[in-house]
């Protein structure tokens, strides 16, 4: 009965305060963001300045992941973004240009050409095309009027309707369509300052390809030439086509034959090709040749070609007699050790290579080979404890000139470990972890540190006395070594604690458990972890899966235990990595503790539409649903789901017991054709379905999100409109009970102990529906050590950008229909229930913050009770923690160290000032009482 | 030749039938005083039959264009950082007359209530909209704490109740040392004429009451709490 009591203020302490919320002073100090934009590729990657009449340029880059952004080379911070992929697994060719000295950049993905303010990022205009986008070009072309206004735009298209077309670069009107007939794939367009080029792709009868030139008059759209490239037998596949060249005074296109061997040119426009052989250099083959040039067309007409063997590589700079098409070799760039990057500036009409090399950053002219700047690189070993050294991929370069000389060299880098990075003259300036927008799997792992604490404290708890009592005092003694280290950092820790810094030290002393590893397994094959309390620092990044170019791997990770990460791939036993250095632990778990399939856990299979759950080698249970309805998902409960009461106390202490069964299920079917939805709470021993319900009307489109957590689940839908129904999007919870009568345990009371397989007693559900204003694309819930703390439901918002913390007061089922809540449920904190449930902004993990394209949200107990970390991943990484029944077990930033300080003072100062009164008071009497 | 002639009829054909809706945000002070401020992740969604969701980006005006709308029952919904916007009913059907054009209109809507439950009417359209949406309210995400504030503090009447009584112990013996010794001699014989004259002039009731007052004045707690009446020491 006390303890009820307690738990009822406890509740009612809690529900007072309704709104957990984000506190305007912690805001951006718990939470954590890496507003990512994804792998950089290299062709759609340039620094550009957004405003012609600035100086100031931005980095501009259309990610693999379909996350066109402009970043600011100051800070590295995101000027603006715009996911242009929803969802990322279509691998489309991706295009962004801009126009010289003009304030927007055109993108090109899938179908859809648009233009976007370089500035802001706002969308100037678009146009869907009818087939896919085989390139995306800006006119470059001089039409003798200085026009104001955008340049125009060049789109090729392929598919069926394959054509060139020519958009206005002020409306996005099309302003003229030349069709591409026949089978040969487009392939490029390419303009030089008069002309304009489409290239495409000729199939021979033998399986080569031949390169197809045809020129187009830019203003009219007409065909006024075309012509074969003699390729004969050399392009078997179209990756060995180095490059097509653009907007250059006269653009050229580059091949090899299928052994590298053979370096072929041709000048568009001309009929001639040049050759030249590539030197072997020494032992290796060339396993990759690209092109640097310049896509200005007033440029110089030099460009760079960059050889790439498995162990070094090399370059040479050509250049092109514009009045005879003809092209001399200027000179070459000597070999270096490892991979490099080549990246191309222009100033003026000067063209000028920088190049990165594993040491060194130089930069040198076109015209000649002297070496205008040299910095060696400095710090930019990305994870210092990991032993590969990250190598460069590809870089974009901005060159400054003081006096005739280089002042200054931004260069942004894409390293293999996935950063990128940008060397100011060959120091970092600032490196953001692209890789991470790639995270396909994450956990949350407790340091190494902890959990040797727990063991030693474990050892002593299980040994006989006189043992442990010496091993405590070899800890202590072992301790005192940290004495001075600590007696050092004191008075910096006292002034921190006073000046509201964060006191949180590093890994190993946390009491609170906030300083908990969190590996993110990326799509690359890579493991990145970092602390979840100091996020700004990578702990490590290294390689675990060794994947072929389009191989894909499906990694699950998992921290058995403190210290730990397992990772493993589909059908694998998985590999123990260090959670703090990220070094492999066993290749392979010893024999004895490997996990057999045993024949005691239960499978789970889609099969033939419907859920089958095998037991080792039977079938134990089938579940089909009905009406030709296909499993969407299923979410079990969490396996680590504590629970602090079996029984809910009411507003008059009596208990409502929770229907609570480990092994419970929530299904989702669905059936496009009816466009209706099932969901099912099933016990996934038995198979038995606890609690259904369909829903007609649902947009199966729309993200369906379910969660399960203790004895309540939750899930969201997006209704179709009719007359006397409302449409958007609904959010359902609902909660299991034994028996709805308060004080009972229905049929369970009677008996000792409870199987799945065997039980008759089926739960009363209690649901409520809400109205929502948005789709939930996915949910999860808080977890905290004991479960006592009050739960939040966690919803990612996809068209807010937002992950919200919904408070389960709010959701209650309990909440009372059509009546104010008597005096016992307002113990209980049940308001009304309102069908319209808004999302409070204070409600918003995120604040003022957007995070995009989050795919899923994992959470883990602080070793405080009150707090949940979060740890939020997909293209964006957020993170934050959170205390639903706010922060009862530790000082907050809510307590004032200062006003309790001076409260104390002016107590003192009081008690000084007033005791003489007192004093002379009491001696007064005295002698008046004599 | 023939075949993009066909292909450009059946595109002049289809932007001719495609009702195209165009949303803008005016600029509304107090609350958007300048609608060039929303940032570029401002998006409008128009969420028509299963399957029907289309999203497109604010532009540099500071509208939305939806082009080639079907014949349905969309809900519109602008989302944006900082703001919020009520959401709209748009409807885009045939043309009475039965004509190739499209009739298309939009109301406010009201979530959780039916969907034929409309607000009042944005505007209507042939073949093409354009609607002005203002923001309702601006987002606030931050809780503030309820922190010590010293105004509030000294405005409480405990502490005010105390600060006159400081200032009357401290202060009123300042006062009377800083008169002079012919007023403050004054003031004394009149206190003491006060304190003498009670014996005589006192009823027996007034005795009383001042008793009482005494009573009061003297009041010992500790011994009060010790169980003790203060009359004379019997305890009960």
């Amino acid at each position: 009965m006390w303890l009820h009591s307690l738990q009822v203020i406890f509740a009612a302490a809690c529900f007072v305060r309704l709104s957990a919320a984000v506190f305007a002073d912690e805001a951006w100090n718990v939470d954590y963001h890496y507003a990512l934009l994804g792998e950089p590729k290299e062709e759609t990657t340039f620094f550009h300045q957004p405003n012609p009449s600035s100086k100031a340029s931005l980095i501009y880059s259309l990610s693999e992941q379909g996350v066109l952004g402009a970043i600011n080379p100051r800070d590295g911070s995101v000027v603006w973004r715009q996911p242009l992929l929803r969802d990322d697994t279509a691998q489309n060719a991706s295009f962004l240009r801009a126009g010289e000295d003009r304030d927007v950049v055109v993108s090109g993905l899938g179908r859809q050409v648009a233009a976007w303010n370089a500035a802001d990022g706002r969308l100037e205009w678009d146009l869907i095309v009818d087939g896919d986008l085989a390139d995306v070009e800006i006119l470059a072309l001089d039409e003798g009027t200085p026009t104001t206004g955008a340049k125009d735009v060049i789109a090729l298209s392929g598919g069926e309707h394959a054509a060139v077309r020519r958009i206005d670069g002020a409306t996005g009107a099309v302003k003229w369509r030349h069709p591409l007939d026949g089978p040969d794939v487009p392939y490029q367009v390419s303009a030089s300052a008069t002309e304009l080029y489409a290239i495409a792709l000729h199939k021979t009868m033998l399986g080569y390809y031949k390169l197809k030139v045809i020129s187009l008059d830019p203003v009219t759209g007409r065909k006024t030439d075309e012509h074969m490239l003699s390729s004969e037998s050399e392009l078997t596949t179209t990756d060995t086509i180095v490059s097509v060249g653009a907007n250059s005074a006269s653009p050229i296109i580059a091949w090899t034959d299928s052994a590298a061997s053979v370096l072929k040119l041709n000048v568009l426009g001309t009929s001639g090709v040049s050759s030249f052989n590539i030197d072997k250099h020494g032992e290796g083959a060339v396993r990759r040749v690209r092109m640097h040039a310049p896509r200005h067309s007033n440029a110089l007409a030099h460009f760079l070609v960059h050889y790439e063997s498995d162990t070094a590589h090399w370059a040479e700079v050509f250049h092109i007699d514009v009045r005879n098409g003809k092209v001399e070799k200027a000179y070459s760039l000597p070999k270096a050790a490892g991979r490099g990057a080549f990246s191309t500036s222009v100033i003026d009409a000067n063209v000028y290579f920088t190049r990165v090399t594993q040491t060194e950053v130089v930069t040198v002219a076109s015209a000649s080979h002297g070496i205008l700047s040299r910095w060696s690189l400095q710090g930019a070993r990305v994870a210092d404890n990991s032993n590969s050294t990250p190598e460069p991929i590809h870089a974009v370069s901005e060159v400054s000139f003081k006096d005739n000389a280089v002042s200054a060299v931004r260069t942004a880098l894409y390293t293999s470990t996935g950063d990128w990075i940008l060397l100011r003259n060959g120091s970092p300036a600032w490196t953001r972890p692209e890789i991470l927008a790639t995270t396909i799997a994450a956990t949350f792992a407790a340091p190494a540190e902890a959990e040797a604490l727990v063991k030693q404290l474990q050892a002593e708890a299980h040994s006989n006395p006189v043992q442990a009592y010496s091993h405590r005092l070899q800890r202590h003694i072992a301790d005192l070594k940290l004495l001075p280290a600590i007696l050092s950092s004191l008075p910096q820790r006292i002034i921190d604690a006073f000046f509201g810094n964060s006191a949180e030290g590093g890994i190993g002393h946390d009491g609170f458990g906030f300083h908990q590893i969190i590996a993110c397994a990326t799509k690359s094959g890579r493991v990145v972890a970092f602390d979840a309390a100091s996020p700004t620092k990578i702990l490590w990044n290294r390689q675990v899966a060794d994947l072929q170019p389009g191989q894909s791997w499906q990694p699950s990770l998992y921290s058995p235990r403190g210290g730990v990460i397992v990772v493993r791939s589909r059908a694998d036993i998985g590999v123990e990595y260090s959670a703090t250095d990220g070094e492999l632990l066993a290749s392979t778990l010893p024999v004895a503790e490997r996990e057999v399939p045993s024949s005691k856990a239960m499978q789970y299979t889609i099969r033939s539409g419907g859920l089958e759950a095998t037991l080792g080698e039977r079938s134990a249970w089938h579940f089909v649903p009905a009406n030709g309805e296909t499993v969407i998902s299923l979410v079990p409960r969490p396996i680590n789901d504590p629970v602090a009461s079996i029984g809910k106390v009411l507003g008059d202490r009596r208990v409502l017991y929770k229907y609570l069964d480990p092994n419970l299920a929530l299904l989702v079917t669905g059936r496009n054709a009816s466009r209706t939805a099932s969901f099912y709470v099933l016990n996934t021993v038995s198979g038995a379905v606890i609690h259904s319900s369909m829903h007609t009307g649902v947009d199966l489109d729309a993200p369906i999100s379910s969660m399960m957590s203790e004895n309540w689940f939750a899930y969201s839908f997006t209704a179709e409109a009719s007359d006397d129904s409302p449409k958007g999007h609904q959010l359902v919870v609902g909660e299991l009970f034994e028996s709805l009568v308060p004080n009972d345990r229905g049929l369970l009371s009677a008996k000792a102990n409870y199987s799945s397989l065997e039980s008759g007693a089926e739960p009363f559900s209690l649901v409520h529906t809400y109205q929502i204003p948005e789709r939930i694309s996915k949910m999860a819930v808080t977890r905290t050590r004991q479960g006592i703390t009050s739960r939040q439901l966690l919803a990612v918002l996809p068209d807010s950008n937002a992950l919200v913390g919904i408070p389960y007061g709010v959701l209650d089922p309990r909440r009372p229909v059509h009546r104010d809540p008597t005096k016992d449920e307002q113990m209980e904190g049940l308001v009304k229930y309102t069908p319209v449930l808004d999302f409070d902004p204070k409600w918003y993990l995120n604040h003022q913050r957007e995070v995009v394209g989050i795919k899923d949200v994992e959470t883990s107990p602080a070793l405080i009770e009150s707090t949940s970390l979060v740890f939020a991943y997909g293209l964006d990484i957020f993170g934050t923690r959170l205390s639903p029944s706010f922060s009862f077990d530790i000082l907050g930033k809510d307590f004032n160290k200062f006003q309790m300080l001076a409260t104390v003072a002016a107590l003192a100062v009081a008690t000084f000032v007033v005791a003489p009164l007192v004093m002379r008071k009491q001696v007064d009497q005295r002698w008046k009482l004599l | 030749m023939h075949s993009q002639w066909r292909i450009l009829f059946l595109l002049l054909a289809s932007i001719a039938n495609a009702a195209r809706l165009t949303v803008s945000i005016p600029a509304s002070p107090p609350l958007l005083a300048n609608p060039a401020t929303l940032p570029s992740s401002t998006h409008a969604v128009l969420i028509g039959p299963a399957g029907v969701h289309y999203d497109v980006p604010i532009r540099k005006d500071s509208t939305f264009a939806f082009g080639d709308l079907a014949e349905a029952s969309y809900l519109l919904t602008i989302y944006s950082r900082d703001y919020f916007f009520p959401s709209l009913r748009v409807d885009v059907g045939a043309a009475a007359d039965g004509s190739q054009h499209q009739t298309i209109q939009a109301w406010q809507t009201f979530r959780g209530n039916e969907w034929n439950n409309k607000g009042p009417a944005y505007g209507q359209g042939r073949d093409e909209l354009k609607v002005q949406v203002q923001p309702t309210s601006k987002k606030d995400f931050y809780q503030s704490r309820g922190g010590f504030d010293i105004l509030g503090f000294l405005k409480n009447p405990m502490i005010l109740m105390g600060l006159v009584s400081v200032v009357f112990i401290f202060g009123l013996p300042k006062l009377m040392d800083m008169l002079d010794p012919e007023m403050k001699a004054e003031i004394e014989e009149m206190q003491r004429g006060k304190r003498a004259a009670p014996a005589e002039l006192q009823s027996e009731r007034d005795r009383a009451t001042s008793e009482a007052v005494n009573a009061v004045q003297n009041f010992d707690i500790a011994s009060w709490l010790a169980g003790r009446s203060s009359g004379g020491g019997g305890s009960k």
